[in-house]
């Protein structure tokens, strides 16, 4: 064995040992800093940034089968089906584009990379990987009551009173399912 | 002895010699006059060697070798592409500082003050279009530099951290590229940068957050353009210029690499410079690098008076996403293998294990070979990394796999969002009020340009299976005068064909309306 070698068998010297400890706390002292710099950069926001909720004349909706109507602020469709009212959300599940409605096909069409869904939000083809987003949307009758809300699957909401107004929730968003 | 005896003592013109001497060999850090003069006339150097000075005493040249091996002085082996790599980098470092004099920032001041750069600046378009070419010029001359290196063998031992530190940079570079992209504000930046930090978020781990980070908010506003601006202009220049010196010290360290032909299997000679073959860097290599440095920027401001300029679309707008909206082109290989599948495996996973695997060349590859004859599968393997990737790049583009409703198709082409496009360049006179159906009338008297773009209206329609029985009518009214002349003409593009949908017993034509004012000049 070298003289080195025997030096480090005799075992750790306080000055080694206090060396090591010493190291030691300045990576969990650099790993906080980290951590710190981290939670100074991510963002606070609202989800969605429209975070909020989004009130509607059920006057206002457009008659079933026909186009869907846009919502700017909110960032949403209002789309109304044979089975019931959508809020859908603008954002293609592909990457970010916002999608449009084409009259041509009675389809939603994304010109991004050519995604395209039904009125309800469903897949129909492209790269997408699941049907579009929905918000939850909440019939409330004259008084204020809650008489319908979109399921947890993101369904369709009756709308059968003509005078009720909808809540559209932008904060909670239903993601579409994904497709095999 | 005082100044005052010294000076009587040699005369003044002596001493004002020896002053002005002293100060020369200050500013070269060891030079004499009477050096400089040799080196400047091509002298051999006198023994000992006074221009190893300013390498061993200055700071500026402490970097550089005193001397090249004469192989590879020459065009090839390296085409000067590492050197030319670092002059676009200082020339955007440079072109870069004098935009900051100007750009601001916010998305409610950005779009403006570009605006101002190109129009209120003197040579502010000038400064923009230098920064914008030799971006784009860098990437392709950084891609070339790999792909040189990778050619001649020059990562393999002991140069293995040299390539992968190059990797780094190419990253950086292109990290560069991308944040630099968004600060116009423009229609083709947000969209472009809204879609790459949309694959961020498709990252497994760490995604959601990736893409947070990036923005500084759920989608891309004032914080996100924040972020990218300290990104492109201090961030992304640290770590590429500290990266940068690791990466030339290591160059120097090693040698640059001898041609492979001059070495056998497994030997590396670079540092070993017989004193026959050393070409010295004072004169002879700095005059080529100055010479190499001023074609480059010969090229850059022919390029940007006569051919080339940045362009600027309309105003980002986040509730408009345009037709054909495309990634810039050296990610379009990107939007092609997005085209392909999952956006997280071809977005995010793929594109991580490729340049994972480019790093790592070197140690995985255990031919210590750099003769051309022996690699002849790392060879094959660059021209097929090379053609696939011209392959994804041109599936990539808006025209391939991405089809919008057909009458929109020939709207875009006829009445572009972005360009003048045919209809927009008519010249004003030829504009003659009326209704013309391409169905029918395609010959206009007076307005043989207008006749032109009718039938190619026409020809264009006839392209379009879906389009069956189509036909065009464009309209053209008068819509504003003076009193003395017409000074504002509507232009009506409205495309019929048999399938068209019909919305509540009413056909619904393709329509698309511009105005065209007699001062608009889209043609110049």
């Amino acid at each position: 064995m070298s003289a080195e070698t025997v030096a480090l068998a005799k075992g750790v010297t306080r000055r080694e040992f206090l060396n090591y400890v010493w190291g030691a706390a300045m990576a969990v002292f650099m790993a906080e800093m980290g951590g710190v710099i981290f939670l100074y950069a991510l963002p606070r926001f609202k989800a969605g940034e429209f975070g909020g909720t989004f009130t509607l004349p059920a006057s206002s909706l457009p008659t079933p089968g026909s186009a869907p109507l846009a919502n700017q602020e909110g960032r949403f469709w209002m789309a109304n089906t044979d089975q019931g009212v959508y809020a859908i959300y603008k954002v293609c599940t592909h990457l970010g584009c916002l999608y449009g409605w084409s009259s041509l096909t009675q389809r939603f069409e994304c010109p991004c990379h050519g995604s395209k869904f039904q009125l309800n939000g469903t897949y129909i083809e492209g790269p997408a990987p699941r049907s579009l987003d929905h918000f939850v949307i909440q019939v409330q009758d004259a008084s204020g009551k809650v008489i319908a809300q979109t399921d947890a699957n993101g369904g369709p909401v009756q709308v059968t009173d003509p005078n009720a107004t909808l809540a559209i929730d932008t904060g909670k968003r239903i993601e579409g399912k994904r497709h095999s | 002895m005082s100044i005052l005896d010294e000076i009587r003592e040699q005369g003044a013109k002596k001493f004002i010699f020896g002053v002005i001497d002293d100060t020369v060999v200050r500013i070269t850090a060891g030079l004499s006059i009477n050096d400089v003069r040799g080196v400047l006339r091509g002298d051999p150097a006198a023994k000992p060697n006074p221009r190893v000075k300013p390498h061993t005493e200055g700071f500026i040249l402490h970097i550089r070798p005193t001397f090249y091996h004469q192989a590879v002085t020459a065009l090839y082996p390296t085409f000067r592409l590492g050197f030319l790599s670092a002059m676009l980098f200082l020339i955007e470092i440079i072109t870069g500082a004098i935009l900051m004099v100007f750009y601001s920032p916010t998305p409610s001041s950005a779009y403006e003050s570009m605006l101002k750069i190109l129009s209120g600046v003197p040579l502010g378009q000038f400064m923009r279009d230098v920064h914008r070419l030799s971006a784009e010029g860098m990437v392709i001359v950084v891609c070339l530099h790999m792909l040189r290196t990778f050619l001649t063998g020059s990562y393999k031992a002991p140069r293995q951290f040299t390539w992968l530190t190059g990797v780094v940079l190419l990253l950086v570079t292109l990290g560069l590229s991308f944040t630099g992209y968004l600060l116009p504000w423009d229609q083709l930046a947000f969209w472009a940068v809204t879609i790459g930090t949309s694959m961020a978020e498709k990252a497994p781990v760490g995604g959601q957050e990736a893409n947070l980070l990036l923005r500084g908010a759920a989608s891309i506003g004032p914080n996100g353009l924040l972020r990218f601006y300290l990104l492109h202009v201090i961030f992304l220049p640290l770590i590429g210029i500290l990266v940068l010196a690791v990466h030339y010290y290591k160059v120097i360290r090693h040698g640059h690499s001898l041609p492979p032909g001059m070495e056998a299997p497994g030997e590396d000679n670079a540092r070993k410079v017989p004193p026959d073959k050393r070409v010295p860097f004072l004169p002879d290599i700095l005059t080529t690098e100055l010479l190499w440095a001023g074609l480059t920027i010969a090229v850059l401001v022919v390029g940007v008076t006569f051919f080339y300029h940045a362009p600027l679309e309309h105003h980002a707008d986040p509730n408009v996403t345009p037709l054909h909206t495309t990634a810039p082109w050296y990610f379009l290989w990107i939007q092609g293998m997005l085209k392909l599948g999952d956006p997280t495996i071809m977005g995010v996973v793929l594109p991580t294990v490729i340049f994972l695997f480019l790093a790592l060349i070197p140690y995985i590859d255990f031919n210590r070979s750099r003769l051309y004859k022996d690699r002849k599968i790392a060879l094959a393997l660059a021209s097929i990394v090379v053609a696939v990737l011209v392959v994804l790049t041109f599936m990539g583009t808006p025209n391939y796999g991405v089809k919008a409703p057909p009458p929109d198709e020939v709207g875009f082409h006829f009445i572009p969002p972005e360009q003048p496009g045919p209809i927009r360049s008519l010249p004003f006179e030829q504009l003659v009020a009326g209704e013309y159906d391409t169905a029918k009338t395609t010959n206009i008297g007076n307005a043989p340009r207008l006749s032109q773009v009718l039938t190619e209206l026409q020809a264009d329609i006839a392209r379009h299976p879906e389009l069956a029985g189509g036909h065009a009518v464009l309209v053209i009214e008068d819509w504003q005068g003076d009193g003395k002349a017409v000074n504002l003409k509507k232009v009506t593009l409205r495309i019929l064909w048999d399938k068209m949908p019909v919305i509540n017993g009413v056909a619904q034509p393709y329509e698309n309306t511009v105005y065209i004012h007699r001062d608009s000049n889209y043609s110049e």
